[in-house]
């Protein structure tokens, strides 16, 4: 029995795919937690490449979001799981799921490159009265990889199985 | 190899349409939605409490509505791709009718308490939390008008 197939037998992970309110309602927490959180990913880019917000500082668009990003992320990770898990065996070989994980991968990375430059130097940079080109391009990136991510996860849904 | 194929394949066979415009859907309520969210966020004392409400209206109020233009506009393709199938669904109007509730409200007495100069701050809560529910619902009927019929 493969990884997969042993992951979707355990009892409680069954149950989950086979309910018929369970999936959808995991589903919707996921989407919702893009909804509101990710939203708030989006505006602290938006700030950090000048775009709104201009007059509210970095340091507080970064701390006093930074709680409720690490909740929406602790949330969707979970629902995450929950939905991977219970359909192992079609998410295991599925290129997009793949896809979607590599880009997860990426953001964490990237979380730990501009640390030291943006995320961990905000006063800073509210003393600075230009926005210097690294942490624009932090922004970019984080916004170009946001959306590959939520693609993926889209697109996981489309993927028929492996060319006959 | 095998996820360059998927992409022609998808491209050939001129199904990506479908899956653009949802992608456009998600990638706009998340803007617009969570635009909402970062003044109803404030009005419930939970960010931002440097700014007013009102300020943060100001910087998102744009977005907000252009996000959700894209939204309308993306959700609009999706259903006229397939208008027999949401017509005779069950969950689908009771979306319509939360949406239309959340654009109104929006627009109105959310608006109106966000700008109050000094609202009493239960008006606020009340206010926020009430917006942060409806948008929420729309989220949950989206996905449960793709599960249930």
């Amino acid at each position: 029995m493969s990884i997969a197939q042993s992951l979707e037998n355990i009892g409680f992970l069954s149950d989950f795919a086979d309910s018929v309110l369970v999936y959808p309602i995991v589903l919707s927490t996921h989407l919702t937690c893009i909804a509101l959180f990710g939203g708030m990913i989006v505006m602290t880019n938006l700030r950090l490449l000048g775009l709104t917000f201009n007059k509210v500082t970095i340091t507080e668009m970064i701390t006093t979001l930074r709680p409720w990003k690490r909740l929406g992320g602790t949330i969707m990770i979970c629902t995450g799981l929950l939905l991977a898990t219970s359909e192992a065996t079609k998410y295991a070989p599925n290129p997009y799921f793949w896809a979607k994980m590599t880009i997860l991968g990426l953001i964490l990375v990237h979380g730990i490159v501009f640390r030291p430059f943006v995320y961990n130097r905000t006063q800073e940079l509210d003393q600075s009265t230009v926005i210097p080109g690294i942490v624009k391009v932090a922004a970019i990136l984080s916004l170009v990889l946001w959306t590959a991510m939520f693609t993926m996860g889209r697109l996981i849904a489309y993927w028929e199985g492996p060319a006959k | 190899m095998l996820l360059q194929n998927t992409f022609v394949d998808a491209l050939n066979d001129a199904e990506w349409a479908f899956p653009l415009a949802e992608c456009i859907h998600i990638g706009g309520f998340a803007i617009g939605v969570g635009s909402i969210a970062l003044v109803d966020f404030r009005m419930l004392n939970l960010g931002l409490r440097h700014e007013t409400p009102a300020r943060i209206l100001k910087y998102t109020e744009l977005w907000t509505i252009v996000a959700l233009v894209f939204v309308v506009f993306s959700g609009l393709m999706l259903f006229l791709s397939q208008v027999h199938i949401y017509l005779i669904n069950q969950i689908f109007p009771i979306k319509m009718y939360v949406l239309a509730a959340a654009l109104v409200y929006n627009f109105t007495i959310h608006r109106k308490v966000a700008t109050m100069a000094n609202p009493p701050p239960a008006l606020s809560k009340v206010v926020a939390s009430v917006s942060l529910l409806l948008w929420v619902l729309v989220v949950f009927g989206g996905i449960f008008t793709g599960f249930l019929e």
